[in-house]
């Protein structure tokens, strides 16, 4: 759906709709408690994280989990413009999805989903970098999602995706974030829940953590969820997130001989 | 306050860190020091050695196939959209994906359906770029794009459904992920061959109802999803070909060429090898700089030889891409 009329842009038609299928109906309700056919409920998306494939950034990463795919690079420090003087650094983050990244095609103008990624991104982000070595300068993570697969999965994968980034950056971290999404269906934990598992769930938690440190940096929660279930939830992520912690770490110990 | 300054400690000065790499190491670092600052004397005395920084061959065996980067095409790998593909040119990555949607055809065309191509320069692929809508160079990209695939490879009449009432519009987006130059070549062949990639559900316009419905071919194989009607004789190319100081040619140029060029040359061609458009932006080739460099025997029609040259190139450029495009697409 073109909002609205952008000389910046070619324009299509006023106005256009995504098609609509015959007997769409019931097939959505049937999916709603299948059992994923190539995955326990507690395994994550088979990960792929390759570091510093953005040749112009100062560091990059690209996550692929399934169809899931998201680019990332990194950008800085660099000084800091129309700021007053800081003597911490500032973290930037902007999420822009791809037109073509979702179901129902994204109009190019910015929305509050994109925002929303970003904040749970920076804050999972926030307390891993030593911001206090920068100064008067920015760190631009920008995040472009060329295929989404679930809201809880994006931030999760853009999360670990970003510190990967940071890393290959070589910009000063206390420790790597990882990061995991689980979504609560009746009594049971869906770990890396898909977007149409989370649209049938009770409700999501995402965690990011430093298993290096076994610090916390952000728990994301929304719907309902008995608070033994969130501890639940937290402790399933947790161990996952530590899994995830040896991929980013060999995948960037893979990437460092083509540093220099 | 002295706590926020850097001390020696914790931040090792330029020499202590130096005293760390091998001697390799320094030179690159020198190296990488004396591009940033002159950018232009980095490239000449490149040149002067007939190579280019990327260790492509210059002037003299610019019909070895080495001139031209390494091309990549992946197709179909966004599952989201009905094509998509990802292309390489060397460094360069560019991933377009079109999304197909129904709408109502304009009064003055009831019969034609909509093309509408768009490249997204995010500021995540170079320093460049700042988030925000589309810079000028982005606008400039899209429209040189949408002037190409207008030619008529693709009929519009082909993705009307029912006449008046209902059409496609294929939203064309390419967004750039990595920028290094040569950007024009690396969409359109994107744009290309993610168009091939398409395949359009079945759709029949219901008059009662006054709406357009789709049939997956999975639930009826007697509609099966269509793809797209490409003529296949006019499927553009292009090439592109920049000038350095006026004597040299730069056949895909990379992000830190280009943005010392004075020229820079796109011959777009069809599948049979014949000119569609060829675009010159920049001040001729036939300048004073040339004059400068002590290139004064030059020909009065030099500018003329210049273009020429770039189609000749771009030809046989040609004959070796189309293998290597077919290839990987079907």
């Amino acid at each position: 759906m073109q909002s609205a009329f952008d000389r910046r842009r070619i324009n299509g038609p006023e106005d256009s709709y995504h098609p609509v299928f015959a007997n769409e109906i019931h097939e959505s309700s049937s999916h709603v408690h299948r059992i994923r056919e190539n995955r326990k409920i507690s395994d994550i998306r088979p990960i792929f994280l390759q570091p510093g494939l953005i040749s112009q950034a100062n560091g990059s990463a690209y996550i692929e989990t399934e169809s899931m795919k998201i680019a990332c690079s990194v950008y800085g420090p660099r000084q800091s413009k129309n700021t007053a003087y800081n003597e911490k650094g500032r973290l930037n983050v902007e999420v822009k999805f791809a037109p073509y990244s979702c179901e129902l095609r994204r109009s190019p103008l910015r929305d509050a989903e994109d925002r929303s990624i970003a904040v749970a991104i920076q804050q999972a982000l926030l307390s891993s970098v030593q911001l206090e070595h920068f100064p008067k300068s920015t760190i631009d993570i920008f995040l472009v999602i060329i295929e989404a697969d679930g809201i809880e999965g994006c931030i999760a994968s853009g999360s670990i995706a970003a510190s990967t980034a940071l890393a290959d950056a070589g910009i000063d971290m206390y420790g790597l974030v990882t990061s995991c999404a689980t979504a609560v269906k009746g009594t049971d934990l869906w770990i890396d829940p898909t977007q149409e598992e989370s649209n049938t769930a009770n409700g999501t938690l995402i965690l990011s953590c430093m298993p290096a440190l076994g610090i916390v940096t952000n728990v994301w929660q929304s719907g309902r969820i008995a608070p033994s279930e969130i501890l639940a939830c937290i402790d399933a992520c947790n161990d996952r997130c530590t899994d995830i912690h040896s991929v980013v770490a060999q995948a960037l110990l893979d990437s460092a001989p083509n540093k220099i | 306050m002295a706590s926020v300054l850097p001390s020696s400690s914790t931040n090792p000065s330029a020499s202590s860190v130096n005293s760390f790499l091998s001697a390799a190491e320094r030179e690159a670092i020198k190296a990488a020091t004396f591009q940033r600052l002159h950018p232009r004397i980095y490239l000449e005395r490149f040149l002067e050695e007939k190579i280019r920084p990327d260790g492509r061959p210059t002037a003299e065996n610019i019909e070895d196939p080495n001139a031209w980067r390494n091309v990549e095409v992946n197709v179909g790998s966004i599952t989201t959209a009905p094509g998509s593909a990802l292309v390489r040119i060397g460094k360069t990555t560019v991933v377009c994906g079109i999304k197909a949607e129904i709408c109502e055809p304009e009064l003055d065309n009831p019969d034609e359906g909509f093309l509408v191509p768009n490249v997204d320069l995010p500021a995540l692929c170079s320093p460049k770029f700042k988030p925000g809508p589309p810079t000028e160079e982005a606008q400039v990209l899209s429209e040189r794009l949408n002037e190409v695939l207008g030619n008529g490879m693709l009929s519009l009449s082909s993705l009307c459904i029912c006449s008046g009432k209902s059409a496609w519009v294929l939203y064309v987006d390419a967004t750039v992920i990595n920028y290094d130059g040569n950007v024009f070549d690396a969409t359109l062949l994107a744009m290309v061959c993610a168009l091939k990639n398409v395949s359009l559900p079945h759709a029949d316009f219901d008059p009662e109802l006054h709406r357009t419905v789709c049939t997956r071919s999975e639930t009826d194989p007697s509609k099966p999803a269509r793809k797209l009607a490409i003529q296949e004789d006019l499927v553009p190319l292009a090439f592109s070909f920049g000038v350095f100081a006026g004597s040299h040619l730069l056949p895909d140029p990379t992000a830190s060429e280009e943005t010392l060029l004075d020229t820079y040359i796109s011959v777009i061609l069809d599948a049979h090898a014949q000119v569609l458009s060829v675009s010159q932006l920049g001040a001729g080739v036939d300048n004073y700089e040339a004059l400068d460099q002590g290139v004064n025997n030059l020909p009065s029609s030099r500018e003329a030889d210049t273009l020429a040259r770039c189609i000749s190139l771009a030809k046989k450029r040609q004959a070796v891409l189309i293998k290597k495009v077919y290839n990987t697409s079907t």
